[in-house]
């Protein structure tokens, strides 16, 4: 018997001893119940973890899997939103897709977007969680201001931005008022100002929700650590790339993986500010806004379209794996 | 263990299976043989796009009627919301669940009547001697036998100037552009006079093409001829406005309405609207009260259709196709018409003197001038176009616009690329 009181492995409940589990005992099957017992619980019907795991497992197969499978599929078909003759296309979505400018254009521009934000959206939240980790009076309002445009729409935000960069909006009539520009900058029509409009944006509204990231890193980094290298003769510099980074090594891998995937599926804010049009020609337009424009309608074309995400979904994949190696290069 | 994953791997393959099968095109078989000469009751659903609450009561007023004269029909009325209403009506479709009698304009019809989702209406209602020529033609497809949608309400544009501004930048505002030529020519004027109003901010479109005579599609309607010398002659002259601020940069990335958004803001002099937009315009700034000059389109004005379809498959056809005639007969398209500012496309409306009679209002302007224009309106946009070839066409036009390739160039661009776009139909 082991200290708790309930049998130990492959020993039999004591003679006359009242059963910890009656409730158990009662719904197991007789078949089962003359099973030997492996366990010192009493074992229950097979199906049991299955029945516990069942609404998880029917809303991955539902809203995830599923949905997957179908988009495989129909990559291979040229499927239309009101079904009609729908037949196997084999590669040709694939091979269209390599003659498309708009794909590469697209493609470069969703590519574009995550390295610039990749770095500013590891790197900057980092710093400002150092900032405002400090205990210090008023430092409770620094943190809310930071956080204030994680729970904004992004629709509205985009929408508010494209008033301030529009021609003749605050940021070229400020600019202009002052004399730093003759002309107003065409933020919303030229293609990589639009690509950087739309990033100022997402950094701006992503900032206080990775920041929260790092915060919660930061809080779980002794203060011992801090004050050994520090009395090691360690500067607030060296303290922070021996002490700091590394103990936050972590979370910047999971938000380098949240604004990778975050970033290659941009869409609303470059949606709202050009309008839906992606900028003169489309330049500007993403992976994403042109999955939309092929999916959209009532002769859209599902069949290029669910090729167009599986593509994106190895275009994603790339950088996950070299996060992952850079990660376990750094355990090794 | 064993024992569990064989039936789990069993189950997870037939289950996969299935629902790779149910993921298959369709919901069942949308046609119906359902007859439309049975007796005329039951429920059936009626779904208008973006009309309640401002309509409410002309529709409780037409359902009540419709109502009475057949004691054991019943009519419910569901409105749809204007944004994504194409999303809507997709999503019926694609679930079977079409409303009896739908809200449909024909570029919407057309996707539908192909998958044999939409009846026929021709075999039970004579449509040409019924409604106007034009309108019955709009929902006669290319490749598919009858007509599928009876005729609703139709609209036009017409040309809103602002007077105000057409003084201020050293135009007379009694003498507003009537030819394409003039357009560009006051424009330049207006620009050169006041650094911050245009007079033009609409970038050439599809329909541009076709108010000058050129063939969007070749006669089979199966390959896009558009990309013609004169074609590229009306891009280049935009773009050659554009170069010489004649028009807002912000155009590049305007869609149809920015033109209106921008006259009501006051930052141009010019736009187009249905009938009923100057009171929309004075509604939302009322400062332009007064200030507006209405007069017909430029060239050959549009012509928009509004339809009500019936859905193939409907338990109670003949009570839908019963509402279908009724909602869009002569009575009330004229009652509908006179609320709405909108044209009956009923034969014998035309004798209204409503619609052709000015009132000495700005609304009542609107509508004459739209009546008048509505005679020779026509369809500019061939109802094939869908929004992957519109956008790649205004996207490459942007970019001549702009002055990154030529006119030429572009249409050369967007022909091919609708046309790859058109063979994966």
């Amino acid at each position: 018997m082991s200290v708790t009181g309930f049998p130990a492995a492959g020993q039999k409940p004591a003679a006359g001893r009242r059963d910890p589990h009656p409730e158990t005992v009662a719904v197991v099957a007789p078949h089962l119940a003359r099973r030997p017992r492996t366990g010192g619980v009493s074992t229950t019907r097979w199906f049991t973890p299955w029945l516990l795991l069942a609404p998880a497992l029917i809303w991955l197969l539902v809203f995830s899997i599923w949905p997957s499978l179908n988009t495989i599929r129909m990559s291979f078909t040229n499927a239309k939103p009101l079904g009609g003759a729908e037949r196997f296309v084999g590669l040709r979505n694939f091979i269209d897709i390599l003659g498309d400018d708009q794909v590469v254009g697209a493609l470069l521009n969703s590519v574009v977007f995550m390295v610039v934000c990749l770095p500013l959206l590891t790197i900057l939240p980092l710093f400002i969680a150092l900032l405002v980790e400090k205990k210090l009076p008023g430092i409770a309002f620094f943190r809310t201001a930071f956080y204030t445009p994680v729970i904004a729409s992004a629709v509205v935000v985009a929408l508010i931005w494209t008033f301030m960069l529009d021609d003749r909006g605050l940021v070229n009539g400020l600019a202009e008022a002052l004399g730093i520009l003759k002309e107003p900058l065409p933020f919303l029509t030229d293609r990589w100002l639009i690509i950087i409009s739309a990033v100022s944006l997402v950094v701006w509204k992503g900032l206080g929700y990775y920041m929260i990231i790092y915060l919660a890193a930061l809080g779980n980094v002794g203060r011992d650590l801090h004050e050994a290298a520090a009395m090691d003769g360690a500067g607030a510099f060296r303290r922070f790339l021996v002490v700091t980074l590394p103990a936050v090594r972590g979370a910047m891998l999971l938000i380098a993986i949240l604004v990778c995937i975050a970033a290659l599926r941009v869409f609303s804010e470059v949606y709202v500010m050009t309008g839906g049009t992606g900028g003169a020609g489309g330049e500007a337009m993403t992976m994403v806004m042109l999955i939309q424009q092929y999916s959209r309608g009532f002769t859209g074309d599902l069949g290029y379209a669910s090729a167009l995400s599986i593509l994106m979904f190895f275009v994603t994949l790339v950088p996950m794996l070299i996060l992952a190696r850079i990660n376990s290069r750094s355990d090794a | 263990m064993k024992t569990i994953r064989t039936p789990l791997a069993v189950g997870a393959t037939v289950a996969a299976a299935v629902l790779l099968a149910g993921c298959s095109s369709g919901s069942g078989e949308p046609g119906s043989d359902a007859d439309a000469s049975g007796a005329i009751d039951g429920s059936i659903t009626f779904q208008t796009w973006s009309l309640t609450p401002t309509y409410q009561q002309y529709f409780d007023d037409a359902i009540a009627a419709f109502e009475k004269e057949h004691p054991g029909a019943k009519v419910t009325l569901v409105d749809q919301p204007g944004d994504g209403y194409s999303d809507k009506i997709l999503s019926q479709a694609s679930t079977d669940s079409l409303p009896d009698v739908v809200n449909l304009p024909p570029d919407f019809a057309l996707p539908l009547a192909a998958q044999d989702f939409l009846y026929d209406a021709s075999t039970t209602t004579d449509m040409e001697a019924t409604y106007v020529k034009g309108a019955v033609d709009a929902f006669r497809f290319a490749g598919l036998d009858g007509v599928y949608g009876y005729p609703w309400y139709l609209g036009t544009d017409v040309n809103y100037w602002n007077a105000e501004q057409f003084e201020k930048c050293g135009l007379d505002p009694e003498k507003y552009p009537t030819t394409t030529d003039e357009l560009f020519d006051q424009a330049a004027v207006m620009a050169s006079n006041c650094d911050d109003t245009y007079l033009i901010s609409r970038m050439p479109g599809i329909g541009d093409f076709t108010l000058e005579g050129i063939d969007v599609l070749n006669e089979d309607g199966t390959e896009f001829v558009f990309n013609t010398p004169e074609a590229a002659a009306i891009i280049d002259r935009y773009a050659e406005a554009y170069a010489n601020k004649e028009m807002p940069p912000s155009v590049l990335n305007a869609d149809y309405l920015g033109n209106a958004q921008l006259f009501t803001e006051g930052k141009v002099a010019w736009t187009t609207g249905g009938a009923s937009s100057i009171n929309d315009f004075e509604k939302n700034n009322p400062s332009l009260k007064g200030n507006v000059k209405i007069g017909p389109a430029l060239n050959i004005s549009p012509l928009y259709v509004q339809g009500v379809s019936v859905a193939a498959h409907s338990k109670e056809l003949s009570t839908a196709v019963a509402f279908a005639e009724f909602i869009t007969n002569a009575d009330n398209q004229n009652e509908f018409g006179h609320i709405a500012n909108v044209f009956p496309s009923s034969l014998g409306s035309a004798d209204d003197p409503y619609f052709s009679e000015p009132d000495g209002t700005p609304s009542g302007d609107a509508r004459t001038t739209a009546f008048g224009s509505l005679q020779t309106a026509e369809v500019l946009q061939p109802y094939v176009v869908n929004d992957a070839m519109s956008t790649y066409l205004n996207q490459q036009i942007a970019l001549a616009v702009r002055g990154d390739i030529t006119g030429q160039e572009a249409l050369d661009k967007a022909a091919s690329k609708m046309n790859d776009l058109l063979a994966r139909q």
